[in-house]
């Protein structure tokens, strides 16, 4: 892609030619960051859910002034004979795809999604559905988020093997997990539906990225968004303002530094005895993401921990004390990346950010069913409303469920 | 207008796909390109294909990962 923007620049400075992006990822402000970067200044859409359906990138292709695809994969050397220097006739009379065009809704969005919705009510096919989900994911912003689950659920009952309703019903549960809509089990949720849909169609790339993204470092080909610091850097010492990323990729996203399973215990458990009070009220709750879903015996799986104080329970994070640590306690023969995680300092003296640790589990040979690790987690938190500072313990236990 | 060729787009392009399918829209040499509308990046507008008829396009599916 660097080659034909660097490659191109000329033409479409003279208006011969207009370069059209489409990024096939979660994030559309990581991709804004990406241009500015670049300088990138050319129009980039964002296809979130890929309704375009491509399965895999990048794709090039020529299109004419008559709409026409005259070239895919074009040679940059033979483009300006080829391509740019040509007149082409809107020969495409005779072949035309068959669409059908439906009756369209008017007016307010509002009346679009309701026009959609009662035609997918009407017609209860899994293809009505979805394409509700599609309007209500791509033109509804977050609060249409729950709607939008709620017609891809729909077409995935009426059609269980709908991998892009699968793949999509992904999309949105990260995308609540990521919101302040979010529930708990949201991120499982996603990797489910995206591992679901993978089964589906597991030569789908673009689909087995978004479950990448998360899941084992040591699985990926190559790093997802190592550059970001890089760019960043580099930006700033042009003058800028790098664009602000409303989600900074961290742990699973960023391949460095790498890190592999080690023999040695490098770290001792800070409770052994079990002594330190449990959080029995609940001021702080845990939710455990498994990516992928399940494993297989003899591989890797990547484990998210997200620790959030409970709202109704009025108490932050104290940042002046210790820093909150998870620790892991594998079974025999098993193998953790880390067995002590420790959470970043909170910029602030107090806080009540969601706090987010990973690590990853290497399954033995010859092991099946569901195996618990038993983890947990120690904390400072404060009372909001009586200012008692406290020291606790929470309990994580973590299910791995391991396939044949 | 632009809200029905957003509508219309997204229509085009899932009715491309059955039940139980994957769908695609990948292009063919010599054949329309499918329509399509999605947000742009920078703005949050919607833009279509159809936008820059009349211009030649070099279209490109990326990810910056």
């Amino acid at each position: 892609m660097p080659v034909w923007h660097e490659g191109t620049k000329e033409w479409v400075k003279d208006g011969k030619l207009v370069l059209l992006g489409i990024t096939q990822e979660q994030h559309p402000e990581r991709c804004r960051l990406f241009a500015q970067w670049k300088g990138i200044r050319w129009p980039i859409l964002h296809d979130p859910i890929n309704i375009m359906g491509s399965s895999a990138v990048p794709i090039f292709v020529a299109i004419d002034e008559h709409g026409i695809v005259r070239s895919i994969r074009p040679r940059l050397d033979r483009f300006e004979a080829d391509f740019l220097n040509k007149s082409f006739a809107d020969d495409t009379s005779l072949h035309q795809a068959n669409q059908q065009t439906p009756t369209l809704p008017s007016g307010h969005p509002k009346s679009a999604f309701d026009q959609y919705q009662q035609r997918a009510e009407a017609e209860k096919t899994s293809v009505a559905w979805r394409t509700l989900g599609d309007v209500l994911t791509l033109w509804g912003g977050d609060g249409q988020i729950n709607a939008a689950l709620t017609a891809y659920s729909n077409a995935v009952r009426l059609a269980p093997n709908d991998g892009p309703a699968e793949f999509r019903l992904g999309v949105c549960y990260r995308r609540r997990y990521e919101s302040s809509l979010r529930q708990l089990h949201d991120f499982q949720a996603a990797i489910d539906h995206w591992g679901r849909a993978l089964e589906i169609d597991p030569n789908q790339y673009i689909w087995r990225r978004r479950i990448q993204q998360y899941g084992p470092r040591l699985e990926k080909p190559y790093s997802f968004y190592d550059w970001v610091e890089e760019a960043e850097k580099v930006i700033r010492a042009r003058g800028e303002k790098p664009i602000q990323l409303a989600v900074r990729p961290d742990g699973a996203e960023l391949a460095h530094p790498l890190r592999t399973f080690s023999e040695k215990k490098e770290a001792s458990s800070p409770d052994p005895d079990g002594k330190i009070h449990r959080d029995d009220v609940g001021i702080v709750k845990a939710e455990v993401t498994n990516v992928p879903t399940r494993v297989r015996a003899g591989q890797t799986a990547r484990i998210h921990i997200t620790l959030r104080l409970d709202a109704s329970k009025k108490a932050h994070w104290n940042n002046e004390a210790e820093l909150l640590k998870i620790w892991i306690d594998p079974p025999a023969c098993w193998r953790v990346s880390e067995q002590l995680l420790t959470a970043k300092p909170g910029t602030k003296v107090v806080s009540n950010e969601i706090r987010s640790l990973e690590f990853e589990v290497k399954v033995p040979e010859q092991v099946t069913g569901k195996v618990q690790i038993k983890a947990y987690a120690l904390y400072n938190i404060c009372d909001d409303v009586g200012g008692q500072c406290l020291f606790r313990r929470l309990d994580i236990p973590v299910d791995i469920n391991i396939v044949k | 207008m632009r809200q029905l060729s957003v509508i219309l787009s997204i229509v085009l392009l899932t009715a491309l796909s059955n039940d139980g399918k994957v769908n695609r829209s990948e292009a063919k040499v010599g054949e329309r390109h499918v329509e399509f509308t999605l947000a742009d990046i920078e703005t949050g507008k919607p833009v279509s294909l159809s936008d820059f008829r009349g211009k030649k396009v070099l279209l490109i599916q990326f990810a910056s990962w």
